[in-house]
């Protein structure tokens, strides 16, 4: 511990990593001057690498040799207890499916409802839009003040001949 | 189904995730084949985690069912063997929650009795074929390496193992463990001390 204080923890770190090849060039170089410059690191790293070559002493059992095939039998067991209906990307889709159904129901059923309403339910304001025209000219008719003036009016030829002259040098 | 962008992933080149890719299709002998490649792998780490063979059997096959549960919607996003190690870091955590340290005090105070010790112990004789007296010494510093690892806490030790036994570089192990390769470096340097301040006297 004492030669271990004398190294700062980022040094420490840095010997770790250097073992382990993952230090890039820049830190690479700086572990090798300190490794050149100090007899503790020195002594830290070969420590360090000799205790961790230890763990290769650890057991590294082999599988028994049912396993492969007690994997692969309860995998397929698995499938057979769990019927694609009670998978979880089906139950996902068919949820899914459900709330798109509804959604287009919803949707149709508000278009259908637009249009029977917009065509057989009458509303206060239809009249007016229907007589839309009489009201938008009603000055015009008031002037005339009769039907029978009008046909008056359209019996004569000269005249209609000339309103309509004057029309449409009007329009050009 | 492989989607434009998976079509472009580099891990494709990963004969593993070749694997898996056909498993999606239903290709259940490359699932065969991916247990083949992994289990001993995972009986390993697991064994090594937790001083106990049956559990580590558990955990392994728990492992590949939820490769196998998952093969629909698998995108090769990262090594299979990341993905692997992943899994089995979560059963690690989730099973040292629900089971505590139950069989890590077990083994620590009853080394001559305890089964990995009797399985490592087969594997050293049966590795080494040295004399009785050596073999001996090399049973009780096997157990030693094994005190000294279940020394360490629980991230240290799964570090180390991903590290050691797997050759893993501190960037997949940290995405293995959910961690930044600088937290990894930190996480296996301290192990590293602790396992010198153990076996130090171990040490030729």
């Amino acid at each position: 511990m004492e030669k271990l204080s004398r190294l700062s923890t980022e040094d420490r770190e840095n010997l770790s990593a250097y073992l382990d090849g993952e230090l890039d060039d820049g830190g690479t170089q700086r572990i090798e001057t300190l490794l050149v410059q100090s007899s503790v690191a020195r002594n830290d790293v070969e420590l360090l690498s000799k205790t961790y070559d230890l763990l290769d002493e650890l057991p590294r059992p082999d599988a028994p040799k049912d396993f492969l095939e007690k994997t692969l039998a309860t995998a397929k067991m698995e499938q057979v207890k769990h019927p694609i209906s009670e998978q979880q990307w089906f139950i996902t889709t068919q949820k899914m499916l459900i709330l798109s159904g509804w959604t287009v129901a919803l949707v149709v059923a508000s278009a259908i409802g637009f249009m029977v309403t917009n065509q057989y339910v009458e509303r206060p304001d239809d009249a007016l839009i229907q007589e839309l025209p009489l009201i938008q000219n009603l000055d015009r008719y008031e002037e005339v003040q009769s039907v029978e003036f009008l046909d008056l009016l359209t019996a004569d030829e000269k005249l209609m001949e000339e309103m309509r002259k004057a029309t449409s040098y009007e329009q050009k | 189904m492989v989607t434009s962008s998976v079509s472009t992933s580099p891990y494709l080149r990963d004969p593993d995730v070749q694997l898996m890719l056909r498993v999606k299709d239903g290709d259940d002998s490359a699932f065969a084949q991916i247990v083949e490649r992994f289990q001993n792998r995972l009986i390993g780490i697991f064994t090594n985690m937790f001083a106990d063979n049956a559990l580590a059997e558990d955990l392994s096959q728990e492992v590949f069912l939820r490769i196998y549960r998952a093969r629909q919607g698998y995108e090769p996003t990262a090594k299979l063997s990341t993905w692997i190690f992943q899994i089995a870091n979560n059963l690690a955590s989730n099973s040292r929650r629900s089971k505590g340290r139950k069989k890590e005090v077990q083994f620590k105070v009853s080394n001559s009795g305890s089964q990995p010790v009797q399985m490592g112990e087969n594997n050293v004789v049966e590795k080494s074929g040295l004399m009785p007296t050596r073999q001996l010494d090399n049973v009780e510093l096997m157990e030693r390496v094994q005190v000294a690892l279940l020394d360490l806490n629980e991230r240290q030790r799964m570090a180390v193992l991903l590290h050691r036994f797997e050759g893993m570089s501190y960037a997949d192990i940290g995405a293995a463990m959910e961690l930044s390769p600088q937290a990894v470096k930190s996480l296996l340097s301290r192990a590293r001390e602790n396992l010198r301040e153990i076996l130090e006297n171990y040490v030729t």
